[in-house]
């Protein structure tokens, strides 16, 4: 609980810095910040159970995209504001950077496993937000067909 | 409508266009943007074709006796701007729904180009915040937290002053990423208990491609092929240029041997 708890806070702060780098209006700064650190959580909570980082991006992404989309909609903003400093937490940087190590060591079996893993991970954010994107896109049609018949 | 008109029109609709593309945003917003600012000055036929590096807009009026109208406007890439999309965006809502006037919308258009980023000093905090709260993240500890908040300060900086002398994106990263490694090689020869992995890693994850992935990813889902292609090549080499830079000065610390102060 503990360590959740971190990485929350971590998170937040993080999303805090990349919110105000590609400058978020002051006053969708809290939501977005949300919206980071619960994407990180949802993928440490993934990886833990499933152990595998490329599941964990994925529901990560949808996490961020589905907040994303909620926020936008509460907030009459577009969501590309949300989404951008939220999935930032979630691309594999930190893969980028084994697979080098890995490639600097003349261990080639782990840089193309590493390098593999960190394309899936890319892959994995980009189908979550496309899952999402899609089913928000169907929502808004028969909400609106519905509007229409009453 | 005369003539003068609607060349202003058009001047204003690309104009909102070439802002909310410089900061960033998705294709299908740009041309959904400029779709609807000329609508709303009765220009039935428009169409638009954006792309991250220029807009082409054809406007007619539909009758015999008008002409075609057709501005492209070439674009230099510049920095994600979250504010300015969010504001004109809600722009072109005013503009459409109000009876706000062509020259009133420029002037608009003009306050909002014109604003301001967050003073410097917070931008460099909140960038090696980013970076150490990473270097955390990612498994490092206190002193790595430490490290990588003055490393995340200068590697910050370094990327703007080479962006403000114009250098491209791939030597920019790799010379950010460069320097931060040799930062984290330097500091953790020299203190105990800190790796230089996650610092390294920590201040990656300040360059690394977030926003061509998400917007190449939002362009495919709209139909946006080519731009979709084109920034998911921009993230890869991104990422490319991340490693190589690393790797490089990983590289040569290892042949000479390490300095220790």
């Amino acid at each position: 609980m503990m360590y959740l708890l971190t990485q929350f806070l971590l998170a937040l702060l993080a999303t805090l810095g990349f919110s105000v780098i590609f400058r978020v209006p002051l006053k969708k700064i809290p939501a977005c910040v949300l919206v980071g650190a619960l994407g990180w959580i949802t993928y440490i909570i993934t990886v833990h159970y499933l152990g595998s980082p490329v599941a964990g991006c994925f529901t990560g992404a949808c996490m961020v995209g589905m907040l994303s989309s909620i926020c936008a909609r509460c907030l009459k903003e577009a969501s590309t504001i949300f989404i951008i400093p939220g999935i930032l937490c979630l691309v594999p940087g930190s893969n980028i950077y084994k697979t080098m190590e890995a490639l600097l060591l003349h261990n080639y079996e782990n840089t193309a496993e590493i390098g593999v893993q960190t394309l899936f991970m890319a892959g994995a954010i980009a189908i979550g937000l496309l899952v999402i994107v899609t089913i928000v896109g169907l929502l808004r049609i028969t909400i609106r067909k519905i509007k229409g018949r009453v | 409508m005369d003539k003068k008109k609607q060349k202003r029109i058009l001047i204003l609709a690309v104009r909102a266009g070439e802002i909310m593309m410089k900061a960033g945003a998705e294709i299908y917003r740009v041309e959904d943007t400029v779709e609807r600012i000329c609508k709303a000055c009765g220009i039935d036929h428009v169409d638009v074709f954006a792309l991250p590096t220029g807009i082409f807009v054809t406007t007619d009026k539909g009758s015999d006796e008008d002409d075609t109208y057709t501005y492209i406007r070439r674009l230099k890439s510049s920095e994600t701007d979250l504010n300015k999309i969010s504001r004109v965006n809600d722009f072109s809502r005013t503009f459409t729904t109000t009876d706000m006037t062509v020259d009133e919308g420029m002037d608009v258009l003009d306050e909002i180009e014109g604003e301001r980023k967050y003073p410097v000093s917070v931008r460099i905090i909140c960038a090696s915040l980013v970076a150490a709260c990473f270097s955390v993240l990612f498994g490092g500890g206190g002193i790595d937290f430490c490290i990588a908040f003055i490393s995340g300060a200068i590697c910050y900086v370094f990327s703007r002053l080479l962006a403000r002398a114009d250098v491209n994106f791939f030597i920019r990263g790799l010379c950010c990423c460069a320097l931060a490694a040799f930062i984290a090689l330097v500091a953790s020869t020299n203190i105990s208990g800190a790796h230089y992995g996650m610092i390294i890693t920590g201040c990656i994850m300040l360059f690394v491609p977030g926003v061509a992935i998400t917007n190449s990813i939002r362009d495919f889902l709209s139909g946006d092929m080519v731009s979709g292609v084109g920034r998911m090549a921009e993230a890869f080499i991104t990422a490319v240029s991340l490693a190589v830079g690393a790797g490089i000065v990983l590289k040569i610390w290892d042949i000479i041997g390490g300095i220790t102060l």
